[in-house]
């Protein structure tokens, strides 16, 4: 019983401390120049849910809930957004070479179609993640749309 | 006196004979050499052989062994030797083998999605074959295509024989597709 309690004193601890480990913010003042609005057409309402649905974590700019504040929650959410911006970062999407940018944007319409994306854990805390298949057609008609208009340009 | 003359003059004719010997078989070899890595060696020969190794795991419907052979695609872009290659060529390069490198990067790690891999391998068949016309193959390849794959938009790859195997449907529908063109 002892030993429980000690092993519980200890986790609190480890848990009180890790909340003091400094953290940086995954966000830009400045407009992108090289977001993706400006390198192809991005209608509004495609826009619209790829800032509720993707931006978070594929852009300069992640919006932070208030439990963002709380450890280990953050530690998982500096991953998930370190790995996203390799994957695809919307606010740096005119640096990619034209081949790059007709392979992530199939690449995109195909991960929505999959459903590999949103997370399920994103879309379980951001109910505006939470894609119809209207809005899922919308972006994948875009996506496949807007990269065969750059394959005709390259 | 005469003798050790003598004696002299052989060993020195028979090293200069065994010398000359030598230095002929030495160039005869140094030929050798150039005219196979002329004929057969394409600086990405290890990328066309692993790129047709994935495809042959596809095609058997086994992620694993495409996963595999997606890895040591990764591994070999890095070894391209680009030293030898104009400014127009290193600029294609960097281009197709950047794009590459994450194509096989995610065939890679996704041995337990089949079509998740088959989604960047059609990617991934683009930028071999812009590397091939740009670098050559070092063998005969031909250029496949399925026109039902991706609900009807089609997909090509590449392929080392003449026999369709389909690397998009895999066993299911292994023969669908047909012959667009042979690269030499």
């Amino acid at each position: 019983m002892r030993l429980i309690v000690k092993i519980l004193l200890v986790l609190v601890i480890v848990f009180i401390a890790i909340q003091f480990i400094p953290t940086a913010k995954n966000t830009s003042l400045k407009e992108s120049e090289t977001d993706i609005s400006n390198a192809v057409i991005v209608p509004k309402k495609v826009q619209t849910i790829l800032k509720n649905a993707c931006f978070d974590c594929h852009s300069n700019n992640t919006y932070y809930p208030w439990y963002s504040k709380i450890q280990p929650v953050r530690w998982m959410m500096d991953t998930h957004i370190k790995e996203g911006k390799a994957e695809i970062n919307f606010s740096e999407f005119g640096n990619y070479s034209t081949r790059s940018q007709i392979s992530k944007l199939k690449g995109l319409a195909n991960s929505i179609k999959d459903n590999i994306m949103p997370l399920s854990s994103y879309r379980l805390m951001h109910k505006s993640a939470n894609l119809s298949d209207v809005e899922k057609n919308l972006i994948i008609t875009w996506a496949l749309h807007t990269s065969d208009s750059l394959s005709v340009k390259k | 006196m005469k003798k050790i003359i003598l004696g002299l003059a052989l060993a020195a004719i028979t090293l200069a004979a065994c010398n000359n010997k030598s230095t002929e078989s030495k160039a005869n070899k140094a030929v050798m050499y150039t005219n196979s890595d002329e004929k057969n060696l394409s600086p990405i020969n290890e990328l066309v052989n692993q790129y047709l190794q994935i495809k042959n795991g596809l095609a058997n419907d086994n992620g694993t062994d495409a996963a595999t052979a997606g890895k040591a695609f990764v591994e070999s872009i890095a070894k391209v030797n680009t030293a030898s290659f104009t400014t127009d060529q290193k600029k294609k390069w960097d281009d197709i083998s950047a794009d590459a490198k994450e194509m096989a990067e995610h065939i890679g790690a996704n041995a337990d999605k089949l079509e998740h891999q088959r989604e960047h391998f059609e990617m991934l068949s683009q930028d071999i074959y812009d590397l091939v016309k740009t670098f050559g193959a070092g063998q005969v390849l031909y250029k496949d295509a399925d026109t039902m794959y991706n609900k009807g938009k089609g997909a090509f790859w590449l392929s080392e024989i003449k026999e369709i195997k389909n690397p998009y449907m895999g066993k299911a529908m292994f023969d669908s597709g047909s012959i667009k063109e042979e690269i030499k």
